[in-house]
């Protein structure tokens, strides 16, 4: 944009007719198009013509007709002035006017034209041709530098000096490449870079700042009456060098603290009126236009806020009679105030009293200048430090209130702002709730100053309350025609909406409309005893204020009428004031009142098509802000956003309306969760998009997605909905398992199926309702919803206590039956393309979940089989037994991490019996609940997050806590998240391959994920991790089982017999599992077998072992690094890595010189390695070339 | 802060630019932003009809970093932000710290054959955007003469130049009245005597 720009204004300015009618003549002849220079007689350089014309093929249309029209006018004006026409063509800057002019002819030409400054004709032709045309360049090289400076001394013509400052300023601006030069245009190159290779002329911009620097210092310092105006400018070129140079800033400051000890004092007291006319006498015009110069320059000077002088001389700079210097005066103290609102309230002193320099500026015509004093006089009114002085602080607010009739608007909105109590975006709640308490009971009393005879504002002389001026005030601002002022107001009302519902939340209801609007809130007067007791002491009461206010008008009526104004600004055309205005709608909407109207706008706003995406989801981001305003508001605004996500489902960012959905959730509070939930699910009750047939009818209820693209988008929406579902759904109904009371046993009593549904809804209908959606959507959604709400399920599952996990298990089992029986009948035949095609297309993805839960079961039923017998014979557990327990415990746990995220230290996957007994064995080892080392979670930190914040989850009120917590409950899923992923992008769709591949992935994308970020050290970290994790007595349990999984999932069913005593044994595996295990060549067929005969026999206990834990990849990553010798038992090929090799696809795996590698086959001059410990990449096995591998004997 | 004025022709080519406090790589975006704005709405508009905008800026990770304990959470939602495949990092950070928004106005008009457009933050809000566009215009007009077209602001490029300068000083409003501001470009005092 920037080249194409440029071409444009390059053209457009080198085919200038210059108003000189020298230079128009000679660049007009150069310029001409060849029509033009044939039937021109004047027309004298044919060379030049045929540079025009390849330049003008680049040229618009538009742009040639122009230059054939200028053409003509300035030959016309060159055939009047042949004189002229032939001095200048004899001159020698005759060459520079060649077109195109480079930045290279203009900079020559500046060198030449610097050195005959002299001489009329060249700075005319400076002024009109070289420096405007040079203007168009982003920035200029430092080699002009000596130039511009030879030409700052020697020249005498205004113009040409005031260009020189100009070019002067942006050098010391140039801040080079990091381009922060404010100006743009076409871009220049680094010119410190270009100078480096000398191309230049080798000058740099560190050779010449500290020339200009000092040029421009004895200029500004020079007080030579005639030169004052130069020197105004010189100082102002100082300010540009940018603010890191603190020897150029001590100087500055030196020069402008210089001038104002000289020209600061203005003892004699001067009214206004006098000054501002024109004929004051020279000496005190030139005083007063260096103090402008001088405060203009310390405005742009960094605050200096301990320093007394500083103070001082912004202090007397409001008494200057120069407009824009008190201006800057008020900005300085305005900021200073923020730092140290007493020093400056000292400082001012009598300025502020009646009469005061403070209170001219009420009257000074300069807008921003007003605008500073309502900051300043809020700051200070408002101030802490400054409780001890209400005399001080009763008069800025005085000044304050007075500036609500301000004629300007920007002056009022800005004073109803800061009584509103907002400065920036972060105040504290109570300092919005004592803002509108002030706007609300406070009254505008006018001083009764005899000086004030000829102010406007007189006109209403007795005291009014504020929210009286305010609310007129807004309503004759809503009938603007001009938009700036309409979007200020909409503004002005979503702020006050804000303060009034922090007076709200502080419980202020009773100082609101309830006071003395009757028709509205009229309970709250009975609380307002107690309420009064617990107000903020920010709020500061004004005595008797609510009696002296007794208008007639209420609160409630004036902001009822204020609100009907400002609905019908919906109508206005531009979408920004009207999305402003709704934000003020959505404010000012009150929990108590119907959002009918709110709803029906909102909804009629977006089938307008205008409305950009950024815009919509601002709106949004203001639904969540103010629900965090309001939490009462939940379900309201769930409602609306649900019009969002229906309306224009393409528009919306699926993340923003989630966070909606998590924060009203969570913040709903214990009764309001399950109506939040049910808000949020309603998205999946809405019919499907209809065929576009009800243009211009607007209804709620419909989804209107008529485009494939928010076809698509709506989709996304559902699922999302589906997810936050499954996700949220046991936080709402606050069941979770490890707080469930119902031991397991009973559960298993209820296997009836519809018993279990009637138990289930009777104990909790949220959950069981959560249920049913999500049973219907794994049934009936798109391909893509039904995959999640399996997964979905399967968290909720494992959340919940019984009776719920059993019933969302028996559903799991009927959903995987029909895609289970097809893939065993093809299980080798498959090619992935069928999958879909029988029974719900789930049997894939679902195998995996049903596992888990079967793992559970059977260990829950060997658990309760074990104490039982332990009970009979009245036998002591042993440590050995407690640890097998343990080990099981800990397996599981690993194990339900993988589907998602549950708090280790909680969980109990044996059921609620095993806990005694767990507990046991950990306090008799040591071993801290929390720390589960295995963990993803926990060794890649973000546990931290989460565990912080665990306590709090439950009964916390801090909503952020909550929200984290929310989102960390989320975190647990993300293989799942990727698991999808990869499934949809096709990586599980081989039949055989897909459980290794579903389970073993996670893990690995887990680690790719973090090789992926720029935490490569955590990463290495993490894996140190691990390793010494596994070493360390605590976890050997986690160690063992996971080498048994590992030998299961790799084959190496010797490993059983060769190891009894710690897990066969323990186990008594049945031979017919054992058997199962050696026979079946590949964990795959291990899972086959398990699910075989349905519906599961809880009961047996063979099973256990069966079905090997998919922790395989993960847990194998500890297990290697210790147990080398039993590895042997397998007798597996070793191998020494000879070179690094980097992988160049999936399959393969990178390499270290060196590294150790355990071979598994070859295949096509190809090894697949595994190697001891995850690699960078956290791949611990794949492809390598066969050469880059020393094979090594298979014995160690 | 003014963050920019720029000035374009009606085929949206950008004559004048000036950028305070915006960086390099976020100079495009508004470019763009802008004109595209200009494109979609300045269509049929009277001269010197002023058209109001505004956008959301979520603070980024620059903004937020500003200590150690904030970077650490920084950190960590950035961890979340991986973990939910969100690569949009500054605007998750943005949006689950919690953070200000903060608001940044336009204001842009029609003056003759050039769109020109004000981009403010903080004091300079929409109203005072008005002020400072209403300033420019004034001052242009004043330099060309009358309504400038393409030709004429070319023409009275370098002054116009000068006299942005005088109107805007290193993001803030300087100068307002349009004599001064023709004096100032000439070299002149402030206040003539």
């Amino acid at each position: 944009m920037a080249d194409s720009s440029g071409t444009t204004l390059m053209d457009l300015i080198t085919a200038d007719p210059a108003p000189v009618p020298a230079a128009a003549s000679s660049s007009s002849s150069s310029s001409a198009s060849s029509m033009t220079a044939a039937a021109s007689p004047s027309a004298t350089h044919p060379q030049h013509v045929s540079t025009k014309t390849t330049l003008g093929e680049k040229k618009s249309k538009r742009a040639a007709l122009m230059q054939i029209q200028n053409d003509t006018i300035s030959v016309a004006k060159a055939a009047l002035n042949p004189v002229r026409t032939n001095i200048i063509s004899h001159q020698k800057q005759k060459q520079k006017q060649k077109k195109p002019v480079s930045y290279a002819q203009l900079a020559r030409s500046i060198h030449e034209l610097a050195a005959t400054s002299d001489q009329k004709s060249s700075q005319k032709q400076l002024v009109h041709h070289v420096f405007p045309k040079l203007a168009v360049y982003n920035s200029v090289d430092p080699s002009l530098a000596p130039s511009l400076l030879m030409l700052d001394q020697q020249c005498e013509d205004r113009m040409v000096l005031r260009y020189v400052y100009y070019y002067l300023a942006r050098i010391l601006a140039d801040t080079g490449s990091q381009g922060l030069n404010p100006g743009g245009g076409i871009p220049t190159p680094n010119w410190d870079a270009l100078a480096d290779i000398d191309a230049v002329g080798g000058v740099t911009r560190a050779d010449v700042v500290p020339r200009i620097v000092n040029q421009l210092t004895t200029e500004a310092t020079n007080t030579d009456v005639e030169f004052h105006a130069r020197r105004l400018q010189a100082l102002k070129a100082l300010t540009y060098s940018p603010s890191s140079n603190i020897e150029i800033l001590s100087k500055l400051y030196e020069i402008v603290f210089g001038i104002l000890d000289k020209v600061g004092d203005v003892p004699q007291k001067r009214k206004k009126g006098i000054f501002g006319a024109k004929g004051g006498d020279k000496e005190s015009i030139i005083r007063s236009n260096l103090q402008y110069g001088a405060l203009s320059a310390l405005r742009r000077l960094p605050l200096d806020p301990g320093n007394p002088s500083f103070l001082h001389h912004a202090v007397q700079g409001i008494s200057f009679p120069d407009p824009v210097a008190v201006r800057h005066s008020l900005e300085i103290i305005s900021d200073l105030a923020i730092r140290d609102p007493y020093a400056v309230a000292m400082a001012l002193g009598k300025l502020v009293a009646p009469g005061g320099a403070l209170l001219d500026v009420l009257h000074l015509h300069d807008v921003l200048a007003r605008v500073s004093l309502a900051r300043l006089c809020h700051t200070i009114s408002t101030a802490r430090s400054l409780d001890e002085r209400p005399d001080i602080k009763s008069q800025f607010n005085s000044v304050l209130y007075q500036l609500l009739l301000d004629p300007s608007e920007r002056v009022c909105f800005e004073a109803i702002l800061c009584i509103l109590g907002k400065h920036d975006n972060t105040e504290k709640t109570e300092e919005r709730a004592a803002g509108w308490y002030r706007l609300t009971r406070e009254i505008l009393k006018l001083p009764e100053a005899p000086s004030n005879s000829k102010d406007k504002s007189q006109k209403t002389r007795r005291p009014q309350p504020l929210i009286k001026l305010v609310m007129r005030r807004l309503e004759s601002s809503f009938r603007s025609f001009s938009r700036p002022v309409l979007h200020a107001a909409a503004r002005i009302v979503q702020e006050m909406g804000r303060s009034r519902a922090a007076a709200h939340a502080l419980g202020l209801q009773d100082l609101d409309e309830g006071a003395y609007g009757n028709q509205y809130d009229a309970v709250d007067s009975l609380d307002s005893d107690m309420n009064d007791s617990s107000h903020p002491e920010g709020i500061r009461r004004t005595t008797g204020v609510s009696n002296a206010a007794g208008g007639k008008d209420t609160i409630a009526g004036m902001l009822a009428s204020l609100m009907e104004v400002v609905r019908t600004t919906v109508a206005c055309e531009c979408v920004y004031v009207r999305a402003m205005v709704i934000k003020g709608l959505i404010w000012m909407q009150s929990p108590h009142e119907s959002f009918d109207e709110l709803k029906s706008i909102i909804a009629s706003e977006l089938s307008d098509p205008a409305w950009p995406a950024t815009l919509l989801n601002d709106v949004l981001l203001t639904l969540h802000a103010r629900f965090k305003a309001t939490p009462d508001m939940a379900v309201t605004l769930l409602e609306l956003a649900r019009i969002f996500a229906t309306k224009v489902p393409g528009k919306i960012d699926a993340d923003v309306l989630q966070l909606l959905w998590k924060t009203c959730l969570v913040g709903a509070g214990p009764d309001g969760k399950h109506t939040a939930l049910e808000a949020v699910t309603i998205v999946l009750d809405l019919p499907p998009p209809q065929p576009e047939s009800m243009s211009g009818f607007t209804s709620v209820d419909r989804v209107s997605a008529s485009d494939p693209k928010s076809a698509l988008a709506l989709q996304r929406l559902v699922q999302a909905a589906v997810w936050f579902l499954g996700e949220n759904a046991n936080y709402a109904a606050s069941e979770y398992a490890w707080e469930s009371a119902t031991p397991p046993g009973t559960a298993l009593m209820m296997l009836d199926a519809d018993k279990m549904v009637a138990a289930a809804s009777s104990r909790n209908p949220t959950l069981a309702g959560a249920l049913t959606r999500l049973q219907r959507c794994a049934f009936s959604g798109s391909w893509e919803v039904r995959i999640i709400a399996a997964q979905a399920l399967t968290t909720v599952a494992i959340r919940s206590g019984e009776p719920f996990r059993l019933q969302i298990y028996e559903f799991l089992h009927a959903l995987a039956q029909g895609g289970v029986q097809s893939q065993l009948s093809e299980m080798h035949l498959s090619n992935g393309e069928d999958q879909g095609a029988s029974g719900t297309g789930l049997g894939v993805l679902i195998t995996p979940m049903i596992k888990v839960l079967d793992e559970m079961y059977t260990a829950q039923d060997d658990l309760s089989k074990e104490i039982r017998n332990h009970d009979n014979a009245n036998k002591e557990w042993k440590d050995e037994e407690l640890k097998k327990l343990y080990e099981t415990h800990e397996r599981l746990l690993d194990l339900v991490s993988l589907f998602c995220y549950v708090p280790r230290a909680k969980y109990l996957p044996l059921g609620p019996i095993s806990a005694k007994l767990i507990d046991i064995y950990r306090t008799r080892h040591n071993i801290s609940a929390s720390t589960g080392l295995s963990d993803p979670a926990v060794s890649t930190g973000i546990s931290d997050l989460v565990y912080e914040s665990k306590p709090a989850a439950a009964e916390s009120d801090t909503l952020d806590d909550d929200l984290v917590n929310v989102w960390a409950a989320n975190l647990g899923d993300v293989p799942a998240v990727n698991r999808v992923n990869e499934f949809l992008a096709g990586a599980g769709t081989d039949a055989p391959d897909v459980d290794e591949n579903i389970i073993s992935r996670p893990s690995v994308s887990y680690d790719d994920m973090w090789a992926k970020t720029l935490l490569e050290s955590t990463e290495m970290e993490e894996d140190d991790v691990r390793s010494s994790g596994s070493s360390s007595p605590e976890s050997t349990g986690s160690v063992e089982t996971s080498i048994s999984s590992h030998f299961g999932g790799m084959n190496y069913p010797s490993l059983f017999s060769s190891r009894p005593t710690t897990y066969g044994g323990a186990s008594q595996p049945s031979e017919r599992s054992g058997g199962s295990r050696v026979n079946n060549p590949s964990m795959y067929e291990g899972y086959g077998s398990s699910i075989r005969e349905e519906p599961p026999p809880y009961t047996s206990p063979e099973r256990y072992d069966s079905f090997e834990n998919p922790l395989a990849g993960h847990g194998s990553h500890s297990f290697q690094s210790q147990d080398d010798d039993r590895v042997s038992s397998g007798n597996p090929q070793f191998g020494t890595a000879l070179y690094d090799f980097t992988a160049g696809g999936d399959d393969e795996l990178s390499l270290t010189t060196g590294e150790e590698v355990e071979i598994e086959y070859e295949v096509d001059g190809w090894f697949y390695v595994k190697k001891k410990r995850p690699g960078r990449d956290g791949k611990m096995a794949g492809l390598v070339p066969v050469l880059y591998v020393s094979q090594s004997s298979g014995s160690t | 802060m003014i963050l920019a004025v720029l000035f374009a022709n009606s085929e949206g080519n950008i004559l004048v630019e000036r950028f305070n406090g915006v960086p390099a790589e976020e100079r495009l975006h508004w470019r763009s932003f802008l004109v595209k704005l200009g494109a979609e709405n300045l269509k049929g508009v009277k001269n010197e009809e002023l058209l109001v905008a505004s956008h959301k800026t979520k603070s980024g990770v620059n903004d937020v970093c500003y200590n150690q304990k904030a970077l650490l959470n920084c950190m960590k939602h950035l961890h979340l932000a991986l973990a939910q495949n969100c690569y949009d990092f500054r605007s998750f950070i943005g949006l689950h710290q919690n953070l200000p928004t903060r608001s940044v106005y336009i204001v842009y008009t029609v003056l003759g054959d050039v769109s020109v457009y004000v981009v403010g933050k903080d004091e300079y809000d929409e109203l005072a955007l008005a002020e400072v566009i209403f300033v420019i215009t004034s001052a242009v007009k004043d330099v060309c003469g009358k309504l400038p077209t393409e030709r004429l602001f070319l023409d009275k490029y370098g002054r116009i130049c000068l006299t942005l300068d005088e109107i805007i000083w290193t993001g803030y409003l300087e100068s307002t009245d349009k004599d001064r501001i023709r004096r100032l470009v000439r070299l002149k005092p402030p206040t003539e005597f």
